[in-house]
């Protein structure tokens, strides 16, 4: 298992290389560069924005900008927002425990609400209660995440006020204190839940069929005939059965979470990583575009990675090598 | 056609005597919930792509008198920002949005197929290069790249051309691989080993003989992923890197929830296509339910 994940991690380097070559191409090939836009053509002596290329290097030949660029990378040094003034790595520290938060959050409800109606619709097939869980889910499969935000925005924001619709935290409160942490729960609650929507339909989709068909197998049969409660059937026996091909399912949550922060972040202007992306392509802020490029794209190499590795830990029928 | 009867213990022995494609068709044919789908979706796309026909309206005309005008007998769902009448813009962003489903979900079947199916016939170093890079395809996070890419483009390379494009290109990986886990069991079979041996060239023996047997799998994928090409659109819309927003679709549409203003005060102006939108992606995915379940030999119904 240390051999197999030691050498998918090496495999990972060619890999992280040949992406790097084409976020470095892409954001070489898009129109303009981050001086055109931001000074005046008008007020600017051109001699001076030409000599500002000059330093920033951008008349270098494109191997050197690229080695330039990844040398830099290698040795934590990200560039400077051209937007900001500021390092990269500076507005990545300010946004990036947003995102990861969001992220956890949306995880952690994901499975509660999952696992609760999953057991729930599992242990009672085709009554009514399933069958409202299962209509639940085919909605949940079906609104795209975007459209939720903005329903749950209209309901829950402007109609009922239960729920802040725009930041990550009240402004004015003190960083560290109670209410501050209340308030930063509060803000993140109605994002997680969007975001998370697709997988809690899917998760609560697949433990329920799960559970239907494990409780049809022999081993179930043996436990019953051996006077085991149903609840304890339900709990153990088959609880533990059911979870092992959800744990696989980690790995991809960690792109799908990577794809839906974007749309989600935008629809309740939270400041993550998302919207810093999104506001990088508008701003042509190359260097931090191409670095949260990066970013996402080793995040979802790692995901997929982490979704081979935990298939091989939770059955070992699956080798690995 | 085949002869529907309700008696089904008339229907058990006439399974007997029918092809695949026959039962599969019957099934389909039983699943209210499929068909109640397959017909409001015909029905959409119908009047989608009749717009022009069904109503006189002009789309693009900016009317001041007419800004932001409530439901009524004249404008059936409003009128937006700008004026225009709500009702004409969803049968025109209808056509825009499932015009790009539609391309992208042939364009990506295609080239996965001819991926998956190349890959999956040949094996060896063929199928290693092939899967290596389709890996490496699957590997970009899919809405960052469509974003970057896009904006490269834009303006250049006319806006739907350039979306269709970029949207397939990323999103082949998951019907190659796919293809090429349903040739490879395929290919064991004798009949395979019989075509190679009286000499049928490999293109013959891949369109002929394997493809009609995996094509149950490509067409419930190609379901799914209508589905999914149609929101990943509908997103990029929204986000204001998708259809250009001269073009109306349903995405575009809902782009005006972003301002506060109309969303909370102006609800008709954007809760008709986010609704039009959930219940189209409801019935595709019924039908792909249905379709799954049809060409699946062991739901017995």
């Amino acid at each position: 298992m240390l051999k197999y994940t030691i050498r998918r991690l090496i495999g990972m380097i060619p890999m992280l290389l040949l992406i790097s070559f084409v976020v470095f191409l892409l954001a070489k090939a898009m129109p303009g560069d981050s001086l055109s836009g931001e000074i005046d053509p008008l007020n600017t002596n051109p001699q001076y924005i030409e000599e500002m290329r000059e330093k920033l290097g951008y008349n270098d030949p494109l191997p050197v900008q690229y080695f330039n660029w990844v040398s830099g990378f290698l040795q934590g040094d990200f560039g400077k927002s051209t937007r900001y003034k500021v390092p990269v790595s500076t507005l990545l520290a300010e946004r990036l425990p947003n995102t990861i938060f969001l992220g956890v959050t949306s995880l952690v409800i994901t499975y509660i609400l999952a696992f609760a109606m999953g057991i729930f619709a599992g242990r009672r097939p085709y009554t009514i209660g399933d069958n409202i869980i299962g209509g639940l889910n085919y909605l949940g499969l079906a609104i795209p995440s975007f459209i939720a935000g903005v329903f749950a925005i209209y309901f829950f924001s402007f109609n009922l006020g239960w729920i802040p619709y725009a930041g990550s935290v009240e402004v004015g409160l003190e960083r560290g204190t109670f209410e501050y942490y209340v308030s930063r729960v509060h803000h993140v609650l109605m994002p997680a839940i969007v975001l998370g929507l697709l997988g809690t339909a899917s998760y609560t989709q697949f433990l329920r069929n799960d559970i239907i068909e494990n409780s049809r197998k022999d081993f179930v049969r043996t436990a019953r005939a051996k006077g085991t409660p149903t609840s304890k059937i339900y709990n153990v026996h088959i609880m533990r059965n059911s979870i092992i091909p959800l744990i696989t399912f980690l790995g991809f949550d960690i792109a799908t979470l990577i794809s839906g922060a974007i749309i989600t972040e935008t629809i309740f202007t939270y400041p993550g990583i998302g919207q810093l992306f999104l506001e990088s392509v508008g701003n042509r802020d190359y260097p931090t575009l191409m670095v949260i490029t990066m970013m996402l794209s080793t995040l979802t190499l790692v995901g997929n990675l982490v979704a081979d590795i935990l298939y091989g830990v939770v059955d070992p029928r699956i080798r690995l090598d | 056609m085949v002869n529907v009867t309700a008696d089904t213990g008339k229907s058990q022995e006439k399974t007997i005597n029918m092809s695949p494609w026959a039962i599969a068709r019957r099934k389909f044919l039983r699943n209210k919930l499929a068909m109640i789908s397959s017909f409001f979706l015909l029905t959409v796309i119908i009047i989608s792509f009749l717009a022009p026909y069904i109503t006189t309206a002009d789309i693009s005309k900016v009317n001041i008198s007419q800004m932001s005008l409530e439901p009524s007998g004249e404008h059936w769902l409003g009128t937006d920002k700008s004026g225009r009448d709500i009702f004409t813009r969803i049968l025109y962003g209808g056509r825009v949005s499932l015009l790009v489903g539609m391309s992208c979900t042939a364009l990506v079947i295609l080239f996965g197929t001819i991926v998956g199916a190349i890959a999956g016939f040949y094996g060896g170093f063929v199928d290693s290069a092939l899967m290596r890079f389709t890996d490496f395809v699957l590997n970009f996070p899919f809405l960052v790249f469509v974003i970057v890419i896009g904006a490269i483009f834009q303006g250049q390379i006319d806006g739907l051309t350039i979306l269709i494009a970029v949207i397939s290109l990323l999103s082949w990986g998951g019907v190659a691989r796919i293809v090429r886990s349903k040739i490879l069991a395929e290919k064991e079979n004798e009949y395979i080993l019989a075509a190679v041996s009286i000499g049928c060239k490999p293109s013959k023996v891949i369109i002929k003989h394997l493809l009609p047997n995996v094509l149950s799998t490509i067409i419930v994928q190609a379901t799914i992923l209508f589905a999914g090409l149609i929101v990943a659109e509908s997103g990029l819309s929204y986000l204001g890197y998708g259809v250009p927003q001269t073009i109306p679709s349903w995405g575009n549409m809902l782009s005006a929830s972003q301002e506060s203003d109309v969303l909370a005060n102006k609800p008709w102006i954007w809760m008709p296509p986010a609704i039009i939108l959930t219940v189209t992606i409801l019935s595709i995915n019924f039908i792909g339910e249905g379709l799954k379940d049809a060409f699946n030999p062991k739901s017995n119904r």
